[in-house]
């Protein structure tokens, strides 16, 4: 992957086509200009790479370089709007409108869930991400003696239904898209919104629920798995199948690619890990007798950016188009929506530090505006930079909201379509990237696609090996990296606050959840529950059978154990496999 | 022969709870392995019982503890009361992740013998087991 | 603590104890073994090698609870290699097994290769013993699986499990060269992956040439070739009871004894050679090291020329 191959802009090797004045010229520069000033003036370090990749970066690129690469402007860029996007998916880019500017929600009981969403969307947000605890996204409930101390903490605590109907005490008619993040109990938690949403009399029609759906990720570096690989791809496979088919406005399935790259894929292992990871889905899919046209626009990514400024912007434009090309060379997509990827972009938190949090602000706008000039996507959220030390507190949430209206308002990059299109270093390196995802895909697919990959333990071990050599490139200073090996305070205060939630949190969740199972009708849960487990063994569809245990409020682990009868649950050591 | 190949230094790093982010004590794994250690991974989801369990299984000379959720209050007291119950308070319990500064008297008080918050250095890590070790020697002979 | 007292009454801090002061080479590892090796010989070894991937651990995992079940105590020796250059390891493979963990009648424990080639570690042996007078019925050992080295696992092991996995060509290669003459039961694992049926013909076309190439009899075992899904704990019942076969088969010939016996003979030559090497290392003239270095005499001559000396 680290293929350093260093095409210098002076020595390119290739026969000019036509005019070879400029290579000529830019001889003649390097040994009458540059190289006598290099000369007395040493460059200051002896490698220049790009971060993550370790590409070599040149002095200089010139219109040499794009040759060397065989860009060609027709082919590889085309126009925004048209194949193969990699201007754009939109014919105006952001002119018409800006993107949708999201935040990260979600702590405690659903209660204070909806209090912090509010005052979210009273401070200009659209939409609302909405994450769970640790004990939901691992499917079990609040109660369970294996998740004591983590209810409520990394997200809401959702024991049944009626938590979702007490978290949905909103305004639906600001809230126009709300995003739900939880993977491995997928199926119970569309049900569980789908069921709060009739209890509120909302039309599934005037509100889009994205629902993330990406359990494959979670086998790759998350870890926050239940059930096996092959079952976890096949109860994603359900729900992207249901809402195709019943709530045709809604977004079934996400790939966040934004999990990835903190795991510590480089830009080429984020874009073919997760394309080839979307073609998994997209094969059972498609499997289930719905076509490439009718599916493939409802696929959706989460893409974020680093600090390295050129590295991110051209993996966004290199995204769009391998997209583009997989979807027409792969499975012979015809529709103009099944080439345009649709994606939510986002400055990475592992770009911030705990030393100095202020100065991650500064590395937030940074990001943002290379989101923005890569494209943004239809949408971008923003983390918080006191992300790094515990959940985010108010002031932060105002701090981020306000970074992404900095960077659409006051810096003129949205004002015209793909701005540095055309800059030499940018054209090469996007060609670069689409290159190198391309063959890397081919070795996935090659293997047998994404699912066998992660049975094998090939994405873990790449990442695992990805994270080792990157910690040490920064401990060994190679990286610079303000406030932790450069510029470091000697006796560091901390300088902002922490939100924190409150102990009693969960022991109300707790008792909240055995008052419900005291009160329902425990012989309905039990016919809805042995539902869900001959569905499960059948092969059917799961989400009707979760949709008939939620409405009998069966509770969200009671569920996920169900399941759990049938499937098994996932063990692995390849998480420590990169060895 | 030289002390580090023929005695490692052995190793238990361990998750516990739901809290699955495993970039941090992968880096650390390959780490300490590189310094010649042996390092035995409980696996995710461990619950203290089990984290302690396994130490005394592998009569591991340290437990290390990654913890990247506010879970670890509860938890880690309760992984140093066991290996204190079973004779195995001797151990070194490290701990490393997100630890706000307010939790950490709170957690040395219960037996954790050393913190290391997000962003330490893998070597700082290696020099003090290192250091804990000799210092260990030293007393015993 | 009196660690060979505590571990013969089965306290698990004194038996990690004493495995780590045996594989630290502590002088009281041999003190504690002493004392506690009148009450081994009589767990039963199982041995489970195979190439890289096959899924040793999970099987190893899924074996555990079928012996549970049959209300065995078991005792696991789990290796992985230790890095030649640092001397360090990374040892993963408990937790394909922490369902275990808790399961007070089940002990394991990891160990790095320490530099002993052969996919055994150098204190496997004596990690084995350890367990044995723990009173663990049964002892799992789970060897590296590279290479054609596992042959070592025979010499420890009463029975040999062989954990192949369909469909693949080179690895069958390598069992064929090895593992196929020491198997005494094979498992293709995975099988519910294409090209089972494939993989269990050549592995019994391969056990039958074995067959035909052993003209004395006297030893009627015939390995069985079993399929499992170790992950779905499918065909394990069928492994457990074939492996206690064996046990049975080998205790009625007088084979049990007989290969406990040459693995403890195997064990003091080995340890004879480790003191007899580190003895004449002592009274090594280094000159003469040094004059082999310069080239000025022969490695031949040298060794001759030392060995005298001593």
């Amino acid at each position: 992957m680290k293929d350093k191959s260093s095409r210098a802009a002076m020595q390119s090797t290739r026969p000019a086509q036509q005019d070879d004045s400029i290579a000529v010229e830019a001889q003649r520069w390097q040994s009458d200009t540059r190289g006598p000033y290099v000369q007395a003036h040493p460059e200051r370090r002896d490698e220049f790479v790009t971060q993550a990749l370790q590409w070599s970066v040149n002095p200089l690129y010139t219109p040499a370089d794009l040759e060397a690469v065989d860009f060609d402007y027709l082919q590889d860029l085309g126009f925004p709007g048209e194949y193969p996007y990699t201007r754009g998916t939109t014919p105006n880019g952001h002119r018409s409108d800006f993107w949708t500017m999201t935040q990260v929600t979600g702590f405690g009981k659903g209660l204070e869930w909806s209090k912090r969403a509010r005052y979210m969307l009273d401070q200009g947000l659209s939409g609302l991400i909405l994450e769970y605890d640790l004990a939901t996204t691992n499917g079990y409930d609040s109660d369970d003696p294996l998740v004591e101390g983590e209810v409520g903490r990394a997200g809401m605590a959702l024991d049944s239904l009626e938590d979702l109907e007490q978290a949905f005490d909103l305004p639906f008619d600001k809230l126009q898209y709300l995003m739900s993040v939880c993977n491995a109990p997928q199926p119970v938690n569309l049900a569980m919104i789908i069921a709060a949403l009739e209890k509120k009399g909302v039309d599934p029609k005037d509100f889009v629920l994205h629902i993330v759906n990406g359990i494959l990720i979670e086998y790759t570096c998350v870890g926050r798995y239940i059930y096996p690989p092959k079952d976890g791809l096949r109860l994603a496979t359900d729900c992207i199948e249901y809402i195709i088919r019943h709530h045709p406005n809604w977004a079934p399935i996400s790939i966040i690619a934004a999990q990835l790259q903190p795991a510590k894929a480089n830009p080429v292992q984020e874009i073919a890990f997760s394309l080839t990871i979307a073609c998994a889905y997209i094969d059972a899919v498609l499997e289930r007798g719905l076509d490439i046209d009718t599916v493939a626009p409802y696929f959706h990514f989460v893409i974020n950016v680093d600090m390295d400024f050129f590295e991110g912007i051209c993996k966004l434009r290199a995204f769009r188009k391998c997209w583009a090309r997989l979807m027409r060379e792969r499975y012979g997509a015809t529709r103009p929506e099944a080439m345009q990827i649709r994606m939510m972009t986002s400055p990475t938190t592992t770009a911030l530090t705990l030393q100095q949090p202020l100065n991650n602000i500064g590395r937030l706008a940074i990001m943002a505006t290379a989101c923005a000039l890569g494209g943004a996507g239809e949408s971008m959220t923003t983390p918080l930079h006191d992300e790094a030390h515990s959940l985010p507190a108010e002031d932060a949430i105002r701090v981020g909201a306000a970074l992404q209206h900095i960077v659409a308002h006051e810096t003129g990059v949205a004002e015209t379509i793909d701005p540095l299109a055309g800059s030499y270093y940018v054209e090469t390196l996007t060609k670069q990237l689409e290159t190198a995802a391309f063959a890397e895909m081919d070795t996935i697919f090659e293997m047998g696609g994404a699912l066998k990959a992660i049975e094998s333990g090939y994405f873990q071990r790449a990442l695992g090996r990805e994270q080792y050599e990157r910690n040490r490139d920064i401990e060994q200073g190679k990286r610079k990296w303000v406030g932790v090996n450069h510029l470091q305070l000697e006796e560091e205060k901390r300088q902002i606050d922490i939100f924190r939630l409150d102990d009693s949190v969960e022991a109300e969740q707790v008792s909240k959840v055995q008052a419900l199972r005291a009160r329902r009708d425990q012989a309905a849960v039990d016919r809805a529950l042995d539902e869900v487990r001959i569905a499960a063994r059948n092969g059917d569809n799961m989400v009707p059978p979760c949709l008939q245990a939620v409405r009998a409020y069966a509770t969200h682990g009671e569920i996920c154990h169900a399941m759990r009868d049938v499937f098994g649950e996932h063990r692995t050591d390849s998480q420590l496999g990169g060895i | 022969m030289p002390q580090g190949t023929e005695r490692p230094l052995r190793v238990l790093l361990a998750k516990l709870g739901m809290d699955t982010h495993t970039v941090g004590i992968t880096v650390i794994a390959h780490a300490l392995r590189e310094a010649g250690m042996e390092v035995i991974f409980t696996g995710l989801k461990q619950t203290p019982a089990m984290v302690a369990t396994a130490a005394i299984q592998e009569d591991v000379d340290v437990v290390g503890v990654s913890s990247l959720s506010a879970g670890h209050t509860r938890s880690l007291p309760t992984l140093a009361r066991l290996l204190r119950e079973a004779g195995a308070g001797d151990k070194l319990l490290l701990v490393g992740g997100v630890i706000p500064e307010e939790d950490q008297p709170l957690l040395q008080e219960a037996g954790v013998d050393k913190i290391f918050t997000m962003g330490a250095d893998t070597r700082d890590i290696i020099t003090y087991l290192n250091e804990w070790r000799a210092a260990q020697q030293a007393g015993h002979s | 603590m009196d660690v060979a007292k505590e571990l013969l009454g089965g306290n698990m801090l004194a038996g990690g104890r004493a495995i780590r002061w045996l594989d630290d080479r502590d002088p009281r590892g041999a003190e504690v073994l002493a004392s506690v090796f009148p009450h081994t010989g009589r767990a039963h070894i199982i041995g489970i090698t195979g190439p890289p991937g096959a899924g040793k651990s999970t099987l190893a995992n899924a074996m555990i609870s079928q012996l549970r079940s049959r209300g065995r105590r078991v005792g696991v020796v789990a290796i992985d290699p230790s890095s030649p250059f640092s001397g360090g390891a990374i040892l993963g493979d408990r937790v394909r097994m922490a369902r275990h963990t808790l399961d007070a009648d089940v002990f394991i424990r990891s160990i790095g290769t320490r530099g002993q080639a052969g996919g055994l570690s150098r204190s496997a042996h004596d990690a084995c013993l350890i367990l044995d007078a723990m009173g663990f019925d049964v002892i799992l050992v789970e060897t590296v699986g590279v290479g054609q080295d596992e042959i070592d696992i025979v010499a420890l092991a009463h029975t040999t499990v062989i954990v192949g996995l369909p469909g693949l060509g080179d690895e069958v290669q390598a069992i064929k060269a090895g593992l196929m003459e020491v198997g005494d039961v094979f498992v293709i694992n995975k099988a519910d992956r294409e090209g089972y049926e494939a993989t269990r013909q050549q592995f019994e076309l391969m056990l039958h040439l074995r067959a035909e190439g052993r003209q004395d009899s006297s030893l009627h075992w015939s390995p069985p070739v079993l399929r499992a899904v170790a992950l779905n704990d499918e065909g394990i019942a069928e492994i457990i009871d074939a492996t206690e076969a064996h046990a049975q088969f080998l205790r009625d010939n007088g084979e049990f004894e007989r290969l406990s016996g040459q693995r403890e003979r195997a064990q003091t030559l080995g340890l004879m050679g480790e003191a007899l090497l580190q003895l004449a290392l002592e009274k090594t003239d280094p000159d003469v090291l040094a004059a082999v270095e310069a080239r000025e005499i022969d490695p031949y001559a040298a060794a001759r020329l030392l060995l005298r000396s001593l």
